[in-house]
């Protein structure tokens, strides 16, 4: 390389460029050594409105990933079959979800570490199989889900189930372990804002807001045999084991220090609120609609659809069908994904999209048949979709606790989590979710049995 | 050979007869290739330790471990071993950085065999089927040589960045490797773990290093040093490197150790944090050799060679005024000092009409410019003509190349 000796380059206008910046980057005011400098080249953090959406992340995503096609199929069941009267649930769940998202992404920003992965070191091999275990039926059960959304969406497009659920396996499969993923990702992302026509339909479906209210703050428990089911579905839907899974690694993968962990905290609340407040609309949606027209079993996508007539009219089977794809695909894609490198972490195997099967073959295996299989049991011929839909949430309802206790332990570790173990506040709210979750679950177990006696 | 998970299921005997259940052994990281056992730790009637010297031999058939006697056993509340390296309680179950493959694997089994009467750690089983046999309670074989990490390319961490600062055991052979493969071996394992690593090399190396990382993990990493190690690698770093960092780092902890930093160094950083990191002045470096115009050539290498021996890589020699006014006269580079006669002066020397960049131009448009120019690297120059720094064609490269190109991997949870 030689220097070339040039006519001196007047550089272009920087006096332009200058102007843009020094308004976009004011910098920061510092005294260093008592002697004041202004350093554009740091940035102070957002306040305000503005300062909120940028703490928008992992938190966001995690939690609004329960409001998939098992979350719309259950929230519709339990707002035309039981009105507002769950809604209390809900209401106590949003507590729930956002303490244990936080605890997650705390867990995650203290160690570094996925949850599987701190199981493997601190309880050892035996309980990391168990919780593998869970991890891939729960999983693999909300992956069922999704290719059922995929097919009842399809359906209303009247595409063939047959033709979109394999045709959405194969192209999720490549894009996903190939890692062009975030490509195709934005388009159903967009699609799911279809969904957006829920909170409109409960403005114009003109719900009687003092029973909205009713239900909200005055629990109601029933006798009725459905009534134990639809409430563990509720909890199992909306604080779906994989939502955590998905909360600490993407907080670990972030690269949270944990000196700067305030955010993220932020974060997962705010999550959970916006999440549970989406599963609001619908079941209130499906309340003053469904049930007022006399629908109390939501059997097919068409029974949920028409809750969205008050906002869409008679678009509401399209916009619903748009928005189930979106979600249901979205999903189909990051869950199988997000699973496998959960359980090859606790096992110490390569892992990450871009690689082949020589190198991470126990990976791509497990990804491979997540999908694969996932979508062939959606196919499985005269399988009832949408009550499929609703049992897996029963499952995840019942896996539930066995993962909340290794929360629960590894966050009150001061081994693993140092400064940022629980405090009394997090831990009543903790193992008092733990206990809730527990005795529901377990009041429909007993059920379950001393129903089947007779 | 046998595998640990099957060699914990032994029973310590001594020669009176009395028994004892084995718990753990702990290894001499820092004695050999292949760290020995250093002692037994069982449980009789409390737990307790013995040296290897006590141990008389190991029989297999029998599934015992002969030791002289227990009653010359150490409670193990006398002499804590925390800074020792237990296999169940530390290495079992955990990540181990493979050094000659670059990425951590998990220890899923550790193989010990006897040699020149030691018992050597020899090598982790990384496979699933070690998992299996584990489970399996001795009744699916005790291993096979397949998938086993020689322990000879293994850095054993802890994941706790205290314990490197403590003293513990470590073998100390990740500083073979250049500073990229480090770093892309950082990218790797969790963020501790990385910590840890960077307080166990030396400063020269670590902060190499640090300067190679990618920018979160950068953040992650120097954020769990001890600000006395912070400010050390911050001195060694380049100044645009730690002027980068510490950017990221937030105004109070920047100031924090902007304030530790010895004077040079500071002033130096300081004057790089003036620019938007957007700009020019904000991808540029002020680390520059300088010269003034008044010399001749052979004076000229006589003021350099002081500054020439520090081994960042020189290509540009600055012509200015003054080492106080910096007024950019022109360049020359090494080669011309070299070619050119000792009393030549440099004015005559030098290259005038260099094309210069303004130190507030946007960085897109100042690293374009160095590509187009085929140049190792332009000067920033100010309006009165003071020279500022220089955007190396390094610098425009990172500023060019899309995400993909700096070695990002692409995100699983999005």
């Amino acid at each position: 390389m030689t220097l070339r000796t040039e006519e001196r380059l007047a550089t272009p206008a920087p006096e332009l460029d200058l102007a843009r910046m020094l308004e976009r980057r004011r910098g920061v005011r510092l005294s260093i050594r008592g002697r004041n400098v202004t350093l554009r080249g740091l940035s102070a953090p957002r306040s305000g409105v503005l300062g909120l959406l940028t703490l928008l992340g992992p938190g966001l995503i995690a939690a609004t990933a329960g409001d998939d096609a098992g979350g719309i199929a259950t929230y519709s069941q339990v707002g035309a079959k039981y009105g507002y009267d769950l809604l209390w649930v809900l209401l106590i769940v949003t507590i729930t979800l956002a303490a244990i998202q936080e605890m997650a992404a705390r867990l995650g920003a203290a160690t570094g570490r996925g949850l599987l992965d701190l199981v493997r070191e601190h309880f050892g091999i035996g309980w990391t199989l168990l919780m593998v275990v869970v991890v891939l039926v729960a999983n693999g059960g909300v992956i069922v889900t999704e290719f059922a959304g995929i097919a009842a969406a399809s359906e209303l497009f009247g595409i063939s189930r047959y033709i979109a659920v394999p045709l959405c396996a194969l192209v999720m499969w490549y894009s996903v372990s190939r890692g062009s993923y975030a490509a195709v990702e934005k388009v159903f992302l967009v699609m799911t804002l279809a969904f957006f026509a829920y909170p409109a339909s409960v403005v114009l479906g003109h719900p009687d807001w003092g029973a909205v209210l009713h239900g909200t703050f005055v629990p109601t428990l029933s006798r009725e045999s459905g009534y134990l089911p639809m409430l563990v579905a509720l909890i199992g839907t909306t604080v779906t084991p994989y939502m955590q899974l998905f909360q600490q690694s993407s907080v670990v993968e972030k690269g949270v220090a944990r000196r700067h962990y305030g955010e993220e905290r932020t974060d997962a609340y705010l999550g959970a609120i916006i999440s549970n407040l989406i599963a609001a609309c619908i079941i209130i949606a499906a309340a003053a609609t469904l049930r007022v027209a006399g629908i109390t079993e939501v059997q097919t996508a068409q029974d949920a659809a028409a809750a969205l007539e008050p906002a869409a009219g008679k678009a509401a089977q399209a916009l619903f069908a748009i928005g189930l794809l979106g979600a249901s695909i979205l999903a189909a894609g990051v869950l199988p994904l997000a699973t496998a490198y959960s359980v090859s972490e606790a096992f110490g195997f390569r892992k990450g999209v871009n690689l082949d099967f020589r190198r991470a073959p126990f990976f791509l295996t497990i990804f491979s048949v997540l999908i694969f299989v996932g979508a062939a049991v959606a196919l499985l011929p005269g399988i009832p979709l949408f009550q499929l839909l609703i049992g897996i949430q029963v499952l995840n309802g019942v896996l539930l606790p066995s993962e909340l206790v290794f929360i629960m332990l590894l966050i009150n570790n001061r081994r693993v989590v140092g400064d940022l173990r629980n405090g009394l506040g997090n831990n009543i709210v903790g193992w008092g979710s733990l206990g809730l979750v527990s005795t529901a679950v377990g009041a429909l177990l007993l059920n379950q049995v001393f129903g089947f006696m007779g | 050979m046998v595998m640990f998970s099957h060699l914990r299921r032994f029973t310590v005997r001594d020669e009176h007869g009395a028994d004892a259940s084995l718990r753990d052994l702990s290894v001499d990281l820092s004695a050999h290739d292949y760290p020995p056992v250093a002692r037994i730790i069982f449980r009789h009637n409390q737990r307790a330790h013995l040296g290897w010297e006590e141990v008389r031999r190991i029989d297999l058939r029998q599934r015992r471990i002969i030791v002289s006697d227990l009653a010359r056993a150490t409670p193990l509340a006398d002499e804590p071993l925390e800074k020792s390296a237990l296999l169940d309680r530390d290495v079992l179950d955990a990540l181990v950085l493979d050094l000659a493959n670059r990425h951590s694997m998990r220890a899923n089994d550790l193989w010990l065999e006897e040699h020149d009467g030691k018992l050597e750690l020899r090598a982790a089983d990384i496979s699933a089927w070690a998992v299996v046999r584990r489970l399996g309670n001795g009744l699916l074989g005790h291993g096979s040589h397949r998938h086993l990490l020689d322990w000879q390319d293994v850095e054993f961490l802890r994941g706790d960045p205290s314990a490197a600062r403590g003293g513990h055991d470590y073998h100390h052979r990740v500083a073979s490797l250049q500073p990229s493969e480090i770093a892309r071996l950082l990218d790797a394992v969790p963020y501790l773990h990385a910590a840890e690593l960077l307080e166990l090399v030396d400063k020269e190396l670590a902060a190499d290093t640090l300067e190679v990382m990618r920018p979160e993990r950068q953040v992650q990493v120097f954020e769990e040093l001890m600000q006395e190690r912070r400010i050390g690698l911050l001195r060694l770093m380049a100044p645009d490197h730690a002027a980068d960092l510490l950017a990221r780092l937030g105004p109070d902890r920047a100031r924090d150790d902007l304030e530790a930093l010895p004077k040079q160094q500071r002033e130096r950083v300081l004057e790089l944090l003036r620019y938007p990191d957007n700009s020019a002045g904000g991808i540029m470096t002020n680390d520059l050799v300088l010269v003034e115009s008044h010399l001749r050539v052979g004076e000229a290498r006589d003021a350099l060679r002081e500054r020439l021996l520090k081994p960042d890589f020189v290509y540009y020699v600055y012509v200015v005024d003054s080492l106080e006014a910096r007024r950019l006269e022109g360049v020359v580079t090494l080669r011309d000092l070299l070619v050119a006669e000792p009393h030549d002066g440099l004015r005559e020397t030098m290259r005038r009409g260099v094309a210069i960049l303004d130190p507030l131009m946007s960085a897109d448009a100042a690293a374009h410019r160095v590509a187009d120019q085929h140049l190792a690297a332009l000067p920033v120059v100010d309006k009165d003509g003071r020279l500022l720094g220089t955007v190396t064609a390094d610098a425009a490269l990172l500023q060019l190349a899309p995400a993909s190109m700096r070695g990002a991997e692409p995100r699983v949870f999005t």
